[in-house]
């Protein structure tokens, strides 16, 4: 569904909440200089106002200001059964960022977090001590699990720091998940063979649809074509697949469109799942009433919610059988329950 | 709906609960606090302020301001006492109760604090014949700020009343667990064709549990399709 918005809406970050202990951070005096019509309100802890009471989340999703903040305690968390970690020994994600700047109706963010604002960690060297101890062997590390990095990039520059430690850590691996066309902010930089840049694809209409403020079809296959050539290692996920009315046309459309504009062999993978999300989150999505996503009639199993059994497989026989005529069952990874 | 509270916190924080208890406020519903403040010398006299922090001790309040305007914005400091020494912000003596009060009713979009700057840290200046004035001369801006506050408000309601009554209805046929399935699929169907009708069956009830939750079915694979 198409979310009404308001009339006339503030610019991105009109307000920018600042914890007093961050006021100095470098990071946060570039922020600061970058926002210079943006108004500060200096605060003492994040959760003043990033878990307020009484918030709402529809209509913050159309004015949403930026949080900066002192992360204490864990950066990092292990990978949840939600996810793939492609094999890696260790799969962590790094929760640098709370929010993201884009607003999807499947997102499970909004059944986790009381506010659609944004909560940038300032103190990103704490997260790479933290995560020295693991790297004594192969450890994977998505960056982009609680928000979209490379979308807000520009701003926050955490990306870029990510990758320069990767540098320095054989060991490690990055997977960077993004919806955003904004590969130029990568372009100048040395590709390394163990960061995995990934783009999440959906066909135009559910983008449309259900993806709201974020790059077209079009933008993101533009970005991701650029990283190729630039010789990053490139992974491509149609995740979450969304059960709709013309499912089968529009994603079956959607993997001509990839392999129209991408080589498939400089496609490192593939990813495929449908939709899926805890039973805990979808409660909470159905309580914001924003989405027909929330209310499908989904099978849930041990704290799972997806589609039933049949639909699922309907959904990944449909997108194999169009896939592998592009690219190779080995370099293409899928989501199914396990039964 | 205008409502003048006394002077101060308590007065305030009681007059507002008064109200919203009185008239519990509709999802169109917006509530602005209007009123004086001192200020630092750097606010002139007459200017409009609308406050994105409210300070009341070691509290802290955020109102959201998710709509554009044209007003300073400023931190305010809600004070017990007339404030006779300059601080660092503007002050006055009611917005933290209002705050309290309103925030029971409101989401926190639907709430604004605005406020006039009276004098500088001279409360002896003050008249009642001059907040009037002063409040008066700005009615123009109040008509802004409630109209940017407007364009915020998120339709809050799926079903109009008629079809609300009817969903009620049905769901007396049956159990929790099924209006619970039944709401679900309701608004599964509105989300995605808002401008079709519920296509509620057009069958006489039947009378045995069976064949209404068989009835349930068929409904619900409608609402599904």
């Amino acid at each position: 569904m198409k979310h009404s918005s308001p009339s006339c809406t503030p610019r991105l970050f009109s307000h920018l909440y600042i914890e007093k202990a961050v006021l100095d951070h470098p990071q946060t005096r570039r922020i600061i200089e970058k926002f210079d019509r943006s108004n500060i309100i200096v605060i003492g802890h994040y959760k003043e106002v990033f878990n307020r009471p009484s918030q709402s989340f529809a209509a913050q999703s159309h004015a949403k200001k930026l949080i900066l903040a002192h992360k204490e305690g864990k950066f990092l968390h292990e990978g949840s059964p939600y996810s793939d970690g492609f094999g890696h020994r260790q799969f962590l994600y790094a929760s640098s960022v709370m929010g993201c700047l884009y607003d999807c109706d499947y997102c499970y963010l909004q059944g986790l977090y009381p506010s659609a604002n944004t909560v940038l960690f300032v103190n990103l060297e704490d997260a790479f001590a933290q995560l020295l101890p693991h790297l004594g062997h192969d450890t994977l590390v998505a960056t982009s699990y609680d928000t979209d990095t490379l979308a807000i990039e520009s701003l926050s520059g955490q990306t870029r720091q990510w990758l320069s430690f990767a540098e320095r850590h054989p060991n490690l691996h990055l997977e960077i998940r993004t919806k955003s066309a904004n590969f130029r902010s990568l372009r100048e930089l040395v590709p390394n063979p163990r960061v995995t840049l990934a783009w999440t694809l959906s066909p135009q209409a559910i983008i449309e649809r259900y993806e709201h403020a974020t790059p077209s079809l079009e933008s993101r296959l533009k970005a991701a074509k650029d990283a190729v050539e630039a010789g990053w290692k490139v992974r491509l996920c149609i995740d979450p697949v969304i059960h709709t009315e013309g499912f089968e046309t529009l994603y079956t459309d959607l993997i001509d469109t990839i392999f129209a504009s991408l080589d498939p062999e400089s496609v490192h993978q593939l990813t495929l799942g449908s939709f899926r999300m805890s039973q805990n989150h979808l409660r909470s999505l159905k309580k914001l009433r924003r989405s027909d996503v929330a209310f499908y009639p989904y099978e849930v199993r041990d704290e799972m919610a997806t589609y039933p059994q049949a639909i699922e497989q309907h959904i990944l026989e449909v997108l194999l059988a169009k896939a592998t005529l592009y690219i190779p069952m080995e370099r293409i990874r899928t989501w199914q329950r396990q039964s | 709906m205008l409502l003048v509270t006394q002077p101060g916190k308590s007065n305030a924080m009681m007059a507002t609960s008064a109200l919203l208890g009185w008239r519990i406020p509709s999802d169109d519903d917006i509530l602005i606090n209007v009123g004086v403040c001192g200020a630092p010398e750097s606010y002139p006299i007459a200017q409009t302020l609308l406050a994105h922090q409210i300070i009341d001790g070691s509290r802290r309040y955020y109102p959201d301001i998710l709509y554009p305007h044209t007003f300073t914005e400023t931190p305010l400091e809600c004070v017990d006492l007339p404030a006779d020494t300059p601080g660092n912000f503007p002050v006055d003596m009611e917005s933290a109760g209002v705050f309290v009060a309103a925030s029971k009713f409101f989401k926190l979009h639907r709430m604004a604090f605005l406020k006039i700057v009276s004098d500088h840290f001279r409360p002896e200046n003050v008249t009642k014949e001059g907040v009037i004035e002063l409040v008066g001369s700005r009615l123009g801006e109040l008509d802004a700020l409630a109209a940017a506050m407007y364009g915020t408000l998120v339709p809050a309601r799926l079903f109009t009343i008629d079809e609300e009554r009817r969903i009620e209805e049905w769901k007396e046929l049956f159990t929790a667990a099924q209006g619970g399935r039944l709401d679900d699929a309701l608004r599964y169907f509105r989300l995605r064709r808002p401008e079709s009708p519920i296509p509620f069956p057009q069958v006489e009830i039947p009378a045995s549990k069976r064949e209404r939750s068989a009835l349930l079915e068929t409904f619900l694979a409608v609402l599904h399709a």
